[in-house]
């Protein structure tokens, strides 16, 4: 084999046909296999198939003070469409997840590197690197009010009073620094579950293509460019679609850290949802926006689906 | 009956009130025979955690005793009993026989019908203890609050309210007497109008390495701090001790938005100019930095909602504990109407509860003097009253936070509830961050409020009910 | 120069973990300083301890809310594992009609913001009477877990050798005998891995638990918001509760970490 050739087959075109050995065909399972994915299936078309299909038939009515009324066609999706709040969210949760996640990913491919070189402790240090992760994002929003708090923060005191840094800013109540405030929030939370699932990655490459390599006298950095990001793409395609899905949907730590503000510096959509729904009880074009973003993100999803199975072998 | 005698019953009386809270003995009234039709009926009430109402909490069982009612009584958190409470009603699922209501929430919960008037069960003398007193409750809080179009709904059971907060070590200071004196020709002492605020937030703004009552300064120090993060009620401090107190308002009389009105102006930008003797991080203040911020002594007054000074004012709590002073919320040097800022909160009967007789016995207790009295004993003197009588209780006049108890008596003069407009919250929510960056010096006052005028009359062109 | 290398990143390693995990043991500090010190300025770093905020914590009953959060948690992952196992199984090994429409339906199903599906949930809970009932929170979990669960365990069928299985097909075991005795055991590591962050995610859930739980559900993040009082924030038994929620999960992934690594990598990378 090439060395510098990924040891895993070449991404399929087309569905990777049945493994087993046995007589091929759909017709030699019978139901069986349908019976496996049945209870799974019947219970997320209840669970989520129903309230959603709930949402598109809220998001079709006039409702007003959670009472459903007459038909409204798409009147509250035009309501939608032409408020510029839903507009000014959304490009706030775009501009949000374009420098979270990038840096996450980047962060976490960093980390997951220094960890795979061996390095020792990693019972522990593993772990603890991930505690961010484990934690409720109502507490990591409460964590992180005691770190950056105007004035009364730990960090505002020893950061921005002791050595004169940004003086005269409380970097959640600055329009223009509030956003990256959030970011490092979630990049703190998040980069250890990205570097803990690229480290996993690291950890089960192949060796054989690098020990050839190592003989063909490429450098780490050829190897990591010609094997390491190839032979993790599939991976890396997954986590970050989990990741980018989740990361727009975040919510509680904005909500309770500026809490959109200041003006609507950061009023993401999941926030915009939120006030709609419950500080407004406008359910119509709440449930709308419900809509439009899963159209928007299965579009997306998809999208990214079928560019991953070709051109990565993902999926 | 001898006077001796008298005198050994009433004490009799007054020591069974004491025992069985509710208990009109005087009347021949009581809660037992009140509620014979209903015992072993089942209510839930959803209210709001605070410490009095924890300590209410304790008592309820003896309600249970007396009356053979069985109370279910929830207590959740401040933004949890809005979006529960609201839910429940809204939805229909009617899990709640009575509501805890913020005075914002009435308009949008009135407007969909799913509060119940109490006006026939205020009729019923079966039902209603003659001692019950409603001229007793606070006004105009109570019926600001609970009366709509002649009916009422509800009462009136937590009475939140903002004051002035200041540091009196700083204003007792003799070196800062002189200087402030010099400066401004008057004396240095808590704030009665919104000028002299400013004045002593400017005096107090010291930077790092100055002098502060004679202390060298190892940080920033501001001279006054308020709540300025969006959503909380940063707007309703704006509106009631700002705005109001220059003669303006949000509506007219009708409820036509009138945003833009010269008077909101001038008020906006006031209280946008106290935003330069602030600290940085006043646009993510919430209510509860505020108080965090005065307890560390990062400031020297504020403006802060008085039941938050309670839990920061004692021993154990902050080191400046005892150092503090307290005042109305002060008026307008050249206003001819005064305004505090006020949040008189209810308990209201569900539409959809299945019983709101036993529900309203439940209610009447709760406000009843002789709980509310036998509330604030237990908690030595700390809460804020729903009735006149109470500032005259002995666990009141004699308690620590006496002082506190004045301002906010005097506060509770000048506020009442908020308008009743059902999209009230939507307003609030674009007039907000409006006026935050008016605050951060990112919009004039001017613009603000017409951009805001614009946009509330998008949301509603007559606003209140 | 070898073991050098090794030493210069294991101090980097532990350099960025002890960066991450500050501002956690700081909340850690925070669970016995005595309040007034709680924002002290300078900051306090040494202090007199006080038990103070864990009394109240347990006075107040909030180990209650641990216990009604395993349950919660610990039951909707039990379930996840029970129906989503063979569903993954099934996506991985046999021809199923239309498999990519119903994997995209699978992930579909995450897709939605939970703060506008809520109300739908609340309102049709609020009908059959799902509200504050533990079934109710379970079902409601599944939104957002069933779909993790099943796509991160399909990843790992893929990766099973189907060598064994044909084996035992030989020997005569039918394909329900042949899924529980030769593919569940195979497939431990990967399920424990998968279930242990569709637990982490039910544990540490905020907006479902809070509108659809209540009094007889509340969990822990439910709870939390209570310790913020009209009279003031109850920092030390936020810090209380806060440490004590991690801790459960904490000492899950130290003992289950070779498996969480493992099933981290989705599958999606085959060694």
């Amino acid at each position: 084999m090439h060395p510098l050739t990924p040891s895993k087959d070449p991404a399929p075109l087309t569905l990777p046909s049945p493994q087993g050995g046995e007589g091929g065909g759909e017709s030699g399972y019978g139901w069986f296999p349908y019976a496996l994915i049945a209870p799974a299936m019947l219970m997320l078309v209840v669970v989520a198939l129903v309230p959603f299909l709930y949402t598109v038939y809220l998001s079709l009515h006039e409702i007003r003070h959670a009472q459903v009324g007459d038909w409204a066609g798409l009147a509250n999706y035009r309501t939608l469409l032409a408020n510029p709040r839903f507009w000014h969210s959304a490009g706030i949760s775009l501009l949000f997840i374009a420098i979270a996640v990038p840096l996450e990913f980047g962060l976490g491919l960093a980390g997951a590197l220094i960890l795979n070189q061996g390095v020792r402790l990693r019972s522990i240090i593993i772990p603890v690197l991930f505690v961010p992760t484990m934690m409720a994002p109502v507490v990591v929003a409460i964590l992180w009010k005691i770190m950056l708090a105007g004035s009364w923060g730990l960090l505002s005191y020893n950061v921005i009073e002791r050595f004169g840094i940004l003086t005269g800013t409380s970097v959640l109540a600055s329009p223009s620094l509030a956003l990256y405030a959030l970011v490092l929030v979630d990049v703190w939370q998040w980069t250890p579950f990205m570097m803990l699932a690229f480290f996993a990655g690291l950890q089960s490459l192949p060796l054989t293509p690098y020990r050839a390599a190592a003989v063909d006298g490429a450098s780490d950095l050829q190897a990591f460019r010609r094997l390491t990001l190839p032979l993790m793409a599939p991976l890396m395609a997954v986590i970050g679609l989990l990741r980018l899905i989740d990361a727009f949907k975040v919510f509680d730590t904005i909500f309770l850290l500026t809490g959109g503000g200041p003006g609507t510096a950061t009023e993401s959509t999941s926030l915009f949802v939120y006030k709609t729904v419950f500080d407004f009880w406008d359910l119509g074009p709440a449930s709308a926006t419900a809509v439009v973003i899963w159209i928007m993100f299965f579009a997306f999803a998809n999208g990214f689906y079928q560019i991953a199975r070709r051109k990565l072998g993902a999926f | 009956m001898s006077a001796k005698r008298r005198m050994w019953m009433s004490l009799l009386a007054i020591a069974m009130m004491a025992v069985v809270p509710g208990s009109a003995a005087a009347q021949g009234w009581s809660y037992k025979d009140a509620a014979k039709p209903y015992a072993g009926r089942s209510i839930t009430i959803l209210d709001e955690v605070t410490p009095l109402q924890e300590n209410m909490r304790t008592l309820v069982p003896e309600f249970e005793k007396a009356t053979g009612i069985k109370v279910d009584y929830q207590l959740l958190n401040h933004f949890e009993v809005i979006s529960k409470g609201q839910a429940d009603m809204l939805s229909g699922r009617g899990a709640y026989d009575a509501v805890m209501l913020h005075s914002p929430q009435m308009g949008l919960l009135l407007d969909a019908g799913v509060i119940r008037p109490i006006d026939d069960l205020l009729g019923n003398k079966a039902l209603t203890n003659p001692g019950l007193d409603r001229a007793d409750f606070i006004e105009p809080a109570a019926d600001s609050l609970t009366k709509f179009r002649g009916k009422t709904y509800g009462f009136l059971n937590w009475n939140y309210n903002v004051v002035y907060w200041a540091r009196g070590d700083l204003f007792g200071h003799a070196e800062e007497k002189t200087a402030f004196k010099k400066k401004y020709g008057y004396d240095l002492a808590p704030a009665k109008t919104l000028q002299q605020m400013r004045d002593i937030a400017e005096f107090f703004t010291r930077k790092k390495g100055e002098k502060l009552a004679g202390q060298t300064l190892d940080s920033d120090f501001y001279g006054i701090v308020m709540e300025g993060i969006k959503g909380g009620t940063t707007l309703w401090t704006v509106l009631n001790a700002f705005v109001k107190n220059f003669g303006g308002d949000i509506f007219d009389a009708e409820g036509k938005p009138t945003v833009n009105r010269p008077e909101n102006v001038a008020a906006v930008k006031f209280w946008a100019d106290l935003w330069k003797f602030s600290p940085p991080g006043q646009a993510e203040y919430s209510l509860i930095d505020v108080p965090t911020v005065m307890g560390n002594g990062i400031a020297a007054q504020t403006l802060a909602w008085s039941d938050f000074v309670l839990g920061i004012d004692q021993p154990g709590k902050s080191k400046l504990a005892g150092k503090f002073v307290y005042a109305g919320s002060p008026a307008n040097a050249q206003g001819k109407k005064r305004s505090a800022e006020t949040e008189p909160s209810g308990i209201v009967i569900s539409k959809h509860s299945k019983q709101p007789e036993a529900t309203y016995l439940f209610l009447q207790w709760m406000v009843d003097k002789s709980t509310q009295q036998i509330l604030f004993d237990k908690s030595g003197g700390a809460g804020v009253p729903i009735r006149n009588s109470t500032w005259a209780l002995p666990s009141v006049k004699q308690s620590k936070f006496a002082g506190l108890y004045v301002a906010m008596q005097e506060s509770l003069k000048y506020g009442s509830a908020k308008p009743k407009a059902p999209k009230l919250f939507e307003v609030m929510d674009v007039l907000v961050g409006l006026v935050q960056e008016v605050g951060l010096g990112k919009k004039t006052a001017d613009q603000a409020m017409k951009e805001g005028q614009e946009k509330v009359q998008a949301i509603c062109a007559k606003c209140t009910l | 120069m070898r073991s050098s290398r090794v030493a210069l990143f294991t101090i980097l390693a532990v350099a960025w973990a002890a960066l991450a995990i500050f501002p956690v043991l700081w909340m850690a500090a925070m669970t016995v300083k005595p309040e007034a010190l709680m924002f002290a300025r300078p900051p306090a770093w040494s202090f007199t301890p006080t038990l103070e905020h864990l009394h109240y914590v347990v006075a107040e009953g909030f180990a209650w809310s641990l216990v009604r959060s395993l349950m919660v948690a610990g039951l909707s992952t039990l379930l996840i594992v029970v129906i989503g196992t063979p569903a993954a199984y099934a996506f991985a090994r046999f021809p199923i009609r239309r498999r990519d429409d119903l994997l995209l339906f699978v992930l579909a199903t995450r897709l939605a913001p939970p703060v506008a599906l809520v109300i739908p949930f609340y309102l049709i809970y609020a009908r059959v009477g799902l509200l504050d009932t533990y079934v109710g929170l379970i079902l409601a979990y599944l939104t957002f877990n069933l779909s993790f669960y099943v796509w991160v365990l399909w990843s790992f069928c893929r990766d099973l050798p189907p060598e064994l299985e044909e084996a035992a097909r030989a020997d005569g075991y039918s394909r329900t005998r042949v899924l529980l005795h030769v593919v569940l055991p195979l497939l431990r590591p990967g399920i424990i891995a998968t279930s242990v962050l569709c637990f982490i995610f039910a544990w540490n859930e905020f907006l479902y638990a809070f509108m659809l739980g209540g009094k007889a559900v509340e969990t822990l993040p439910v709870a939390v918001p209570k310790l913020i009082t009209s009279q003031g924030v109850k920092w030390g038994e936020l810090s209380v509760v806060g440490i004590a929620a991690l801790v459960p999960i904490l000492a899950a992934v130290f003992v289950l970490q070779r498996h969480i690594v493992r099933g981290l990598t989705m599958g999606a990378v085959k060694g």
